[in-house]
């Protein structure tokens, strides 16, 4: 691999951000969850899926910030490979909770908009990356 | 006819569909085919109608505010313009919190849920969500058949919870109580636990009088309950027996073992059951260990259709006492004014003497409804805490009556049997804290006329006031009652004596007034906390 690129700086800010970012969303998202149970009426068969969806997708972003961080550091491309796979789960999950989650507040509808556009600049980066990598 | 009520069956079964769009929601149009008065979103109304509106009963008609935007009517009138017309907007609101409510994807969310109707496929499934013991099939709490009861289906012997039927041998234990109209209805049953008193009125035949078993002492101590449930059985004694004579004086009887049957005797059939008072002994474990029967007998004559009865039933558990309170500490509204005697020629204070019918310590004269004072028969109400209360009766008085007599006659009258010396300050006031008893206070005034030297000084009492004075105690949030003092009146007139043929009709009344005089509520403040600030001593060393 060519040894004089340097692993990206945008990227590995970004991903620095996204992490520091997504704890404050998991938990704003888990106690807007616990608002609304107390004070809509959230019946247990909708709230299961809203939470189990939550913590899925933490696992999958500890999971997608690692491997992103660690193929951007050491250049390689088959991490960033895997790491942009997760980002399209997260994705998924992001606009689910945007628009399909049982109550979507007007916070939520913030807070996965400013996630969502996260993502998005961090895919073009890893494409870019991972671009460097293999060339 | 059949196909109408097919026809409002289905109409029914299809209930009408919620109205959510705001624009055609309008709780003032009541009237159908009729503009409503001030009601501005009617659509009955034309715009004639409108101009004789002075304001619009409903002015805006919005979703839930929850939402991040939702639609609301607005409904004004327009006073300016001549004639005065009807606005109508219909615009978004914006809620501009951070939380409200975006999209939701459950259906309900913001709806009432209409329950499912009930049709013949789904009704088993429905009773047994949601059906309970009131609308089951069978009911399993006890079954009304006389034959004899299958011991061996439950095979645990569970004692008896509160409010639930006494069993006997043969059914459950009956306290014979009116139903519909005053007639008795045997089918009663006792409930565990649950003090109750009733009154019935039962037909009776003076030829047929032994045969009616529902006055015979029999029926009523004929079963014997069971202790628990399907073991042991306890038989029902006989306690006391007390007969009533005709004119309504009771005595009791010396053996209340012999039982009496009704039978006819001088045309008259006596030993006919008036009264039943049953009480039962029961331990903590549910288990009934004794039960006792007092009966009041009595006597009809011939031209008798039917006799009043009256039921009670008390539950004492072992080994304790009932204290009957009126309060824990302070009186409780609508209990009985505890009162009693002291004994006199103690050397110290002993205890207080009093009834232990907690409704016959403190009693005032009852107003019947034949007003004669002197056919009264001593009918007397208790005195409840915090109920003031009035009552009397007209006297009549002839040529004949002579004075003392009746000032006595009155003062019996007013006072009662045994009217007592002192009363409770607290609700709980027990016998030895004698301090913790009131005096009553006696007050005599009398009405004086013209004094005429040739009018004898006899006074004859017309009215007894008691005036009970209390006041809250303890803590502020929390006050209890506390009598302070009672002041019994008797007010008396002169006696004029009537010429011969005349007669007059004075009235006679006693009252019970509860006076609170409490003083108005100072709060207690803690002291100002003193800062303690000193040197230690040996501050200044080696210099000190």
């Amino acid at each position: 691999n060519g040894g004089h690129q340097l692993p990206s700086l945008p990227l590995q800010i970004l991903l620095y951000v996204n992490g520091v970012y997504y704890t404050f969303y998991f938990l704003a998202t888990l106690a807007m969850i616990v608002y609304k149970s107390q004070v809509f009426s959230y019946p247990d068969d909708f709230l299961a899926p809203d939470l189990t969806l939550l913590l899925v997708m933490a696992v999958l972003e500890a999971l997608r910030l690692y491997l992103g961080s660690k193929g951007n550091l050491t250049e390689e491309e088959a991490p960033l490979g895997l790491s942009l796979a997760l980002t399209a789960g997260s994705v998924l999950v992001s606009i689910y909770f945007l628009g399909w989650q049982t109550y979507v507040l007007r916070a939520d509808v913030l807070l996965n908009a400013v996630l969502l556009f996260a993502y998005g600049l961090e895919s073009v980066l890893k494409l870019m990356a991972i671009a460097a990598a293999v060339s | 006819p059949p196909e109408t009520r097919a026809a409002a069956r289905a109409r029914t079964r299809s209930r009408p569909a919620p109205v959510t769009d705001v624009a055609k929601l309008c709780v003032c149009d009541l009237l159908v085919a009729q503009c409503d008065v001030n009601c501005c979103c009617d659509p009955d109304c034309s715009p004639d109608e409108f101009s004789l509106f002075t304001t619009c009963s409903v002015p805006i008609v919005t979703g839930d505010s929850r939402l991040c935007s939702q639609k609301a009517a607005i409904y004004s009138l327009d006073v300016e313009a001549n004639p005065p017309e009807r606005i109508f907007q219909l615009i978004d609101q914006v809620n501009p919190s951070l939380f409200c409510i975006h999209t939701t994807n459950y259906k309900q969310a913001l709806f009432f849920s209409s329950p499912e109707m009930p049709t013949s496929e789904n009704f088993d499934r429905l009773l047994k969500q949601f059906g309970s013991a009131s609308f089951s099939a069978e009911p399993d709490s006890w079954n009304m058949n006389t034959d004899a009861q299958n011991p061996s289906d439950t095979n645990e012997t569970y004692r008896y919870e509160y409010g639930v039927p006494i069993q006997t041998a043969d059914a459950f234990l009956r306290l014979p109580s009116p139903v519909v109209s005053s007639w008795c209805s045997d089918v009663n049953p006792a409930g565990f636990l649950i003090n109750q008193a009733t009154k019935c009125t039962r037909s009776v035949n003076v030829e047929k009088c032994g045969d009616i078993e529902a006055v015979s002492m029999l029926f009523y101590i004929n079963s014997s309950i069971l202790a628990v449930k399907f073991v042991f059985q306890v038989n029902i004694t006989v306690q006391s027996i007390a007969v009533q004579s005709p004119n309504g004086t009771r005595t009791l009887l010396n053996d209340s073992d012999a039982l009496r049957l009704p039978m006819v005797l001088d045309e008259l059939c006596i030993n006919l059951v008036l009264g039943v008072s049953y009480h039962i002994t029961y331990t903590d474990a549910g288990e009934i260990i004794e039960a006792a029967a007092s009966f009041v007998l009595g006597a009809i004559n011939k031209a008798a259709l039917s006799i009043q009865q009256s039921f009670e039933i008390s539950f004492t558990q072992v080994n304790t006492e009932p204290v009957p309170l009126s309060g824990n500490p302070g009186y409780v509204v609508g209990l009985p004014v505890r009162a009693g005697f002291r004994p006199q020629g103690y050397p110290f204070p002993g205890e207080m003497l009093f009834n232990t019918n907690k409704y016959g310590q403190f009693t005032i004269l009852q107003s019947t409804a034949n007003q004669d004072c002197l056919a009264a028969q001593g009918a007397r109400t208790p005195i409840l805490f915090g109920y003031n209360m009035i009552s009397g009766c007209k006297l009549r008085i002839t040529a004949a009556t002579k004075c003392q007599p009746l000032a006595q006659t009155l003062l019996d009258l007013l006072k009662g049997q045994s009217f007592p010396e002192y009363v409770a300050s607290f609700g709980n006031s027990q016998a030895q804290d004698v301090l913790d008893w009131v005096p009553i206070t006696h007050l005599h005034t009398s009405e004086q006329r013209i004094y005429n030297a040739f009018q004898s000084s006899c006074q004859i009492p017309v009215s007894l006031e008691i005036e009970v004075k209390w006041t809250k105690y303890g803590s502020l949030v929390n006050p209890q009652a506390r009598i302070v003092s009672v002041t019994a009146t008797i007010a008396s007139t002169t006696w004029k004596q009537l010429p011969s043929g005349r007669e007059r009709t004075i009235p006679v009344t006693s009252s019970v007034v509860f006076t609170d005089i409490s003083p108005p509520a100072e709060p207690g403040y803690k002291a100002w906390p003193t800062i303690n600030v000193k040197l230690p001593f040996d501050f200044f060393f080696p210099f000190a």
